[in-house]
């Protein structure tokens, strides 16, 4: 659409000097034509004119020439009329004497006296009947046509005057009636040959009926007919005329032209009435001859017009050009700028992107020598301790003191490095939730339970409850919930000062539906607070507010990157109100899908139960593992020594193997029983611990086939764990081992240690190990 | 051997079918080609052109079917055609004026700017030339017609030989004087009694009143003769009638004066140059032509005029291979090979400049006159004929006792015109003058069969081409219905014949060559009223296979009463003398117009149906 409008507009910006250009190329061409048309008739008209003139010359010229024969023959006729003369014999010799006389022969001239009944005399004598008497039966007095009497031989122009007074010859009276001055048609040439056409004018003397009397040419004719005015009738007319036009004009005026095509040769032919001689008389010549300077100067009239025009058009082109040319240029000028708006606003863009890039580059830079100082501080308080230990070795207060710093840093450390690797997991979208049953009070209590021995430490106050809410039991990545929970509240102790106050409240705000719950989760502070700026950016990974006043406390900088993350991967949101120097409130609200109300309460009896049996066992403590047999397969001798030291520390009986095959033929050798349970590293050299797990699950012997397996390792993400269930292994804890955890663990254990129940409840919990 | 006759057989087999096909094709393209044939029609003035000028004309334009039609010689009788739309595709015309044939002149071709007129000399061209330049009609050599004398007679008789009028007189006298008569002529027909009129006053017609008067006579600016050029000719002829002795001859037909003068009886007659060749006198006389007498030696003319004049229809015209084929045709009818086909080539002057005929010895006088050209060209308008013949008919019998009485005559008779234009009968069905195979010619059937009728003899036996057009339904005047039938040499000649000279009379027909009765083509073909004729045509003509009445071979023993209609002159003395047979007076029975005009006018009758009357293979 917008295409079509923009064209639409196009065409209507240069439809108009289109148009306007276009029009006057028409005017141009046809004011070209119109002249040429014009020219063209009006050179038909000279020409036609030309000839006309010419013929009236011609015609005047004529008329005075054989004006003068009749001025001859009127002497001859009054010489010898009414004279009566003794025979023929004395006729002929009158003849001969008038010949002489009126020098007849310079005129190519003789006499012909007719007899009453035809017979025609000469100045030799009778010459029988003569041929054209036909011609003297008309009753005229004075007559002239062509001739071509037998009696002469050859072709005359015959002035015949009737006597009124006949000549009588003989006793008999016998009567001539005219005298007949004959003349040499080549003679009458020289008053009509229009020579002033090169030769090529062909000269017709016609009769009255249209018939031929005499053709005089040296060239062929091309009419080649007798009758010439049927032939001009059926010829083919170039500019519209006929001969009824031009007989019309003809028979009017006495002088007419036309021109012709014969066989595709165009010629111009002239018509003039010899009124008193009875005939008419023709020119007819080629077109290419007639009037050639006036076509030769009209046509290089026409020629320099036509150029004229060619060059008016061509101006008009190149400014229509010019035209289109700057509007062309505009159009560039205003996509240029228009291009140079986007490149700006890319270059912005790109600016801004750099900035980013830049930002992120200094958060990176930052993280790095904030995880730099991070890592660094808690080694150097590792190292420096441990140090610190060996030289005081003997003083077992300070190297208590020394353990318990190190362990300490330790902590720290391996916090750190969880926190990084689960970010980097969130960020990489290796990250799935896991819903599972879940009771909101029980985890506030969980919390409860793994805070609250440093809110006592911070000498804080910190409250927790359920308000409204009806569906406590809920399905929800418990692990994950726990995680964000945990953040914020990390965050609300790390920042609040002793005597703060640090409150949790659950609200649920609304059902969706009867399995869907919309839930408000609260966690605020009296804290520090934090800045508007900070506030922006609080959700960005490395990102920790530098002041003054925290400086001096530890964290990765990606805690509330990672709790944002799982958040948005619940489907929830989180929100920040928070002021300097008052505290901070973050605002978390989920969806969570509800359970039905039954299972709640049974599981909410069978949980209360497993707390019971779980708190039970706890104390049951080290005495549960004495004497258990436990197969450590590790590679890393460090690791290998620190675990046999803590596993012996809870009674186990430790065999190791250094890798997997090793501890793959260590069962397979063994009898049922003589093993509880193998802790598997997963990397390590000759066979890996899943290849290890996979041999021992298909050996021969069932029992030794279903010794529990669990693995301990260093990668601790969700595939690992995949990978350690796919291939047949009971449980999972990861490295450094946790002291406490795995004691657990093994507890969990105490009773039975099979493979189900094991998987089943270390799958659980595996998350938080 | 058994292969060898396979193969052989199998060779005779394909030459067989190749030799069959052949046939088969030369018969097919045989067929194809007569199909293909371009018909043509071809309208004769008069049947000595078909002595051997149709002969000619077949044998020159093989690819040609010629239909020769026999016409009434007159432009008028093209004007009837007309109106019948139904012109031949060539005219032929002897007697001709421009005055009359201007009626026809926009459904001629202008041959004005032909070839052929191209060969004519201007002075005669002209003489045919229309005001617009227009040529329809184009003459084949000239006829002269005068004074032919037995000089063999003026010597027995020591008669001296005319020169002049008065001489031409004293010798008609001194003929008078021995039994002899000394000039006859046929006053009979309109064509004689003009001519005589006018050639013995040739020199008086061409004074210069007489042929300013003749100018305006055929330019139609007068319908009256003038007094001052007329009445000497009158005074001449009832001078000539008086002196020598015309008056008994008003009765006489064509044939009367030439038999007196074959058996010595007449010393003079009047006649053309080819009546010189076939009636030369008593055998071995002498005999020459002499021109018409002036009053003295240089006033004498010889008449003369065209032979005929041929013409073109416009009629497909349009057609430039049609246009082609007749203007061949007509070149080939009017150039030398042509012109000796008429009158024998020896008895002709021509028009045309490429065109040399020789003259006979008996023709030898005409030379100087020729050289002085002192041939008079008649005023042959339908009413100078026709008028002619009224008043020197009148003249002879002394109904008109004076020159002005005849004078007067001639002008009343050209102030009233023709008067024939009444409607005299009705014809309720048209026959086609087409030839076929199957019925013959049924227009000619009806006019034969009713001819026989109105005649009351048993069989007719005539020439087809006598009835020269389709007989059209519709209204007819008189004239129209003479137009069917009249010709110049048709007449209708009563005999008894057996069935056996019936036979030979239609064989010996069939045989003739170079004839004015002979056959030479299907359209020349003879008609048979009462009988029944098959005939099978051959390479070089027709044969008689047999004759039957009603189905049933002739009775060759019976004989039967008979007419042929075909021409008198030239045909019946051949076949009479072959064959054996008298035939009675020819006055006996009228002539075919007078039969024809007895039966649709006085009778108010109708044509009597055609029948089969052959079958041809």
């Amino acid at each position: 659409m917008n295409n079509h409008k923009k064209r639409k507009k196009m065409l209507s910006k240069y439809w108009i000097p289109l148009l306007s250009a276009f029009a006057m190329v028409v005017c141009l061409l046809v004011g070209v034509l119109y002249i040429r048309s014009f020219m063209v008739q009006q050179t038909m008209k000279e020409r036609t004119s030309q000839l006309e003139e010419m013929i009236e010359q011609i015609r005047v010229n004529l008329e005075y020439g054989l004006e003068i024969h009749w001025n001859l023959l009127e002497g001859i006729e009054t010489s010898v009329e009414g004279k009566h003369y003794s025979d023929t014999q004395q006729l002929t010799e009158e003849i001969v004497r008038l010949e002489n006389t009126f020098q007849l022969e310079s005129f190519g001239c003789r006499i012909m006296m007719i007899e009453s009944t035809g017979t025609a005399y000469l100045s030799d004598g009778s010459d029988g009947i003569w041929d054209d008497m036909n011609y003297l039966s008309d009753g005229s007095d004075r007559k002239t046509f062509v001739s071509e009497t037998s009696n002469l031989g050859g072709t005359f122009l015959a002035f015949a005057q009737k006597l009124n007074t006949p000549i009588t010859i003989g006793t008999d009276n016998v009567n001539f009636t005219h005298i007949i001055l004959l003349k040499d048609i080549k003679e009458v040439k020289k008053y009509y040959t229009a020579n002033f056409y090169g030769g090529h004018a062909a000269t017709y003397i016609i009769k009255p009926n249209g018939t031929l009397a005499y053709y005089d040419s040296e060239e062929e004719d091309v009419l080649n007919v007798r009758n010439i005015f049927k032939a001009l009738e059926e010829a083919e007319y170039v500019r519209g005329r006929s001969f009824d036009i031009v007989k019309d004009q003809l028979d009017k005026e006495g002088i007419a032209a036309a021109d012709i095509r014969i066989n595709q040769t165009e010629y111009f032919y002239s018509l003039t009435n010899l009124k008193d001689y009875d005939m008419t008389l023709m020119l007819l010549i080629p077109a290419e001859y007639v009037a050639v300077s006036t076509v030769d100067m009209m046509g290089a009239t026409l020629r320099v017009m036509i150029i004229v025009t060619f060059i008016l058009v061509a101006v008009l082109v190149l400014a229509m050009l010019s035209f289109l040319n700057a509007q062309r240029s505009n159009q560039l000028v205003k996509i240029e700028q228009k291009n140079n708006l986007e490149l700006t606003r890319l270059r912005e863009a790109a600016e801004d992107a750099l900035h980013v890039a830049e930002v992120a580059n200094k958060s990176k830079s930052v993280f790095l020598s904030n995880m730099s100082h991070d890592i660094r501080t808690p080694m150097n308080a590792v190292i420096g301790f441990a140090t610190l230990g060996l030289s005081n070795i003997e003083d077992k207060e300070k190297v208590k003191d020394y353990f318990t710093k190190i362990l300490s840093s330790g902590n720290h450390l391996l916090s750190l490095i969880n926190e990084i690797l689960d970010m980097s997991r969130i960020e990489s979208g290796k990250v799935s939730l896991q819903e599972t049953e879940a009771n909101l009070s029980d985890m506030l209590h969980e919390i409860k339970t793994i805070i609250g021995g440093q809110i006592h430490e911070k000498q804080l106050e910190l409250r927790m409850d359920l308000v409204h809410v009806t569906d406590e039991d809920v399905y929800c990545d418990k692990t994950r919930l726990n995680q964000v929970l945990l953040n914020l509240l990390s965050n609300a102790i790390k920042f609040t000062m002793p005597g703060g106050t640090i409150s949790v409240h659950i609200t649920q705000i609304k059902n969706l539906s009867a399995e869907k719950g919309v839930y408000e989760i609260r966690v605020k502070d009296t804290g520090i607070g934090m800045s508007k700026e900070f506030v922006e950016r609080i959700f960005e990974p490395f990102e920790r507010e530098r002041s003054s006043t925290v400086s001096r406390i530890q964290g990765t900088g990606l805690g509330m990157s990672i709790t944002k993350n799982i958040v948005d991967m619940m489907g929830g949101t989180i929100e920040v109100q928070t002021e300097v120097g008052k505290g901070t409130e973050f605002i978390l609200c989920l969806e969570l899908r509800l359970q039905p109300k039954q299972k709640e309460m049974m599981a909410l009896g069978d949980n209360m139960h497993e707390e019971e049996g779980q708190a039970a066992s706890d104390h049951e403590g080290k005495e549960a593992f004495q004497g258990r047999h436990i197969l450590l397969v590790e590679d890393n001798e460090l690791n290998r020594e620190i675990a046999q030291e803590i596993l012996c520390s809870y009674g186990f009986r430790i065999d190791v193997a250094e890798n997997g095959a090793e501890a793959v033929e260590r069962i397979a050798s063994s009898t049922p029983g003589d093993y509880d349970l193998v802790l598997m590293d997963i990397q390590m050299p000759v066979m890996d611990g899943y290849e290890a797990t996979r041999h021992i699950r298909v050996l021969d012997n069932p029992e030794l086939a279903a010794i529990p397996i669990i693995a301990m390792t260093a990668n601790a993400f969700d595939e690992d764990r995949r990978a350690a269930k796919e291939c047949g292994m009971d449980g999972f804890i990861s490295k450094p081992i946790d002291i406490d955890l795995l004691g657990t663990v093994l507890l969990s254990r105490r009773v039975s240690l099979c493979h189900n129940s094991l998987n089943d409840t270390l799958g659980g919990t595996g998350q938080t190990v | 051997m058994k292969m060898k006759k396979v193969v052989s057989s199998l060779l005779v087999l394909a030459m067989s079918v190749s030799l069959l096909a052949g046939c088969g094709t030369k018969e097919s393209e045989e067929s194809a080609k007569t199909e293909e044939k371009e018909t043509v029609v071809v309208a004769l003035w008069g049947n000595q052109m078909l002595e051997g000028y149709t002969q000619y004309l077949c044998e020159k334009f093989p690819d040609v079917d010629f239909k020769f039609e026999l016409v009434t010689n007159s432009t008028d009788y093209y004007r009837f055609r007309q109106d019948h739309d139904d012109m031949p595709d060539i005219l032929t015309v002897r007697r001709f004026s421009l005055k009359d044939a201007v009626v026809l002149k926009d459904y001629l071709y202008d041959l004005g700017d032909t070839e052929l007129a191209a060969t004519y000399y201007g002075t005669y061209l002209d003489n045919y030339t229309y005001d617009d330049g227009t040529v329809n009609w184009l003459p084949a050599c000239a006829e002269v017609d005068s004074i032919i004398i037995n000089e063999t007679l003026f010597e027995e008789y020591q008669v001296p030989i005319p020169t002049d009028y008065d001489s031409f007189i004293a010798a008609c006298e001194s003929f008078e004087e021995v039994g002899i008569k000394g000039f006859v002529s046929d006053f009979a027909s309109d064509f004689t009694c003009m001519e005589v009129l006018q050639g013995m006053s040739t020199s008086q017609l061409l004074t210069m009143e007489g042929r300013e008067w003749r100018q305006q006579y055929e330019g139609g600016s007068t319908n009256q003769l003038s007094e001052e050029v007329w009445m000497p000719v009158f005074e001449k002829f009832y001078d000539m009638r008086d002196r020598a002795g015309l008056a008994e001859e008003v009765d006489w037909v064509n044939r009367t004066p030439k038999d007196m003068f074959i058996e010595g009886k007449a010393a003079m007659y009047r006649g053309t140059g080819a009546d010189i060749i076939t009636f030369p006198g008593r055998g071995d006389d002498k005999v020459s032509l002499l021109p018409y007498f002036g009053d003295n030696e240089s006033e004498n003319w010889y008449l003369t005029y065209p032979a005929f004049q041929v013409a073109a229809s416009n009629n497909g015209m349009d057609d430039p291979e049609r246009e082609q084929l007749i203007l061949d045709i007509m070149t080939a009818m009017l150039n030398q090979e042509g012109q000796e086909k008429i009158s024998y080539g020896k008895n002709m002057i021509p028009y045309n400049r490429n065109v040399t005929l020789e003259l006979l010895p008996e023709l030898k006088n005409l030379e100087p006159y020729i050289d002085e050209n002192k041939m008079y060209i008649r005023l042959a308008s339908n009413d100078m004929f026709r008028i002619s013949q009224s008043v020197v008919q009148q003249i002879l019998k002394g109904e008109l006792e004076t020159p002005r009485d005849a004078f007067d005559a001639f002008n009343l008779e050209l102030e009233s015109g023709d008067s024939e234009n009444e409607i005299a009968a009705h014809l309720d069905t048209f026959y086609s003058n087409e030839f076929t195979d199957e019925h013959g010619n049924q227009a000619a059937s009806a006019i034969c069969n009713t001819m026989r009728e109105e005649t009351g003899v048993d069989v007719l036996f005539g020439q087809s081409c006598y009835i020269a057009s389709d007989i059209y339904e519709g209204d007819y005047t008189e004239k129209d219905l003479e137009y069917l039938v009249d010709n110049d040499g048709g007449w209708p000649v009563r005999t008894d014949l057996t069935g056996e000279q019936l036979y030979q009379l239609v064989e010996e027909t069939l045989a003739l060559k170079s004839n004015r009765g002979g056959v030479c083509n299907d359209s020349t073909m003879y008609v048979s009223s009462g009988f029944e004729m098959d005939i099978t045509r051959t390479e070089d003509g027709y044969t008689l296979n047999k004759l039957t009445q009603d189905g049933k071979d002739l009775d060759r023993t019976a004989t039967y009463s008979v007419i042929i209609f075909s021409d008198r002159d030239w045909y019946i003395p051949v076949v009479q003398e072959a064959v054996r047979f008298e035939v009675m007076p020819i006055d006996t029975v009228p002539r075919a117009t007078e039969l024809i005009k007895q039966r649709l006018v006085e009778e108010k009758g109708q044509l009597a149906e055609p029948t089969d009357y052959i079958a041809i293979k």
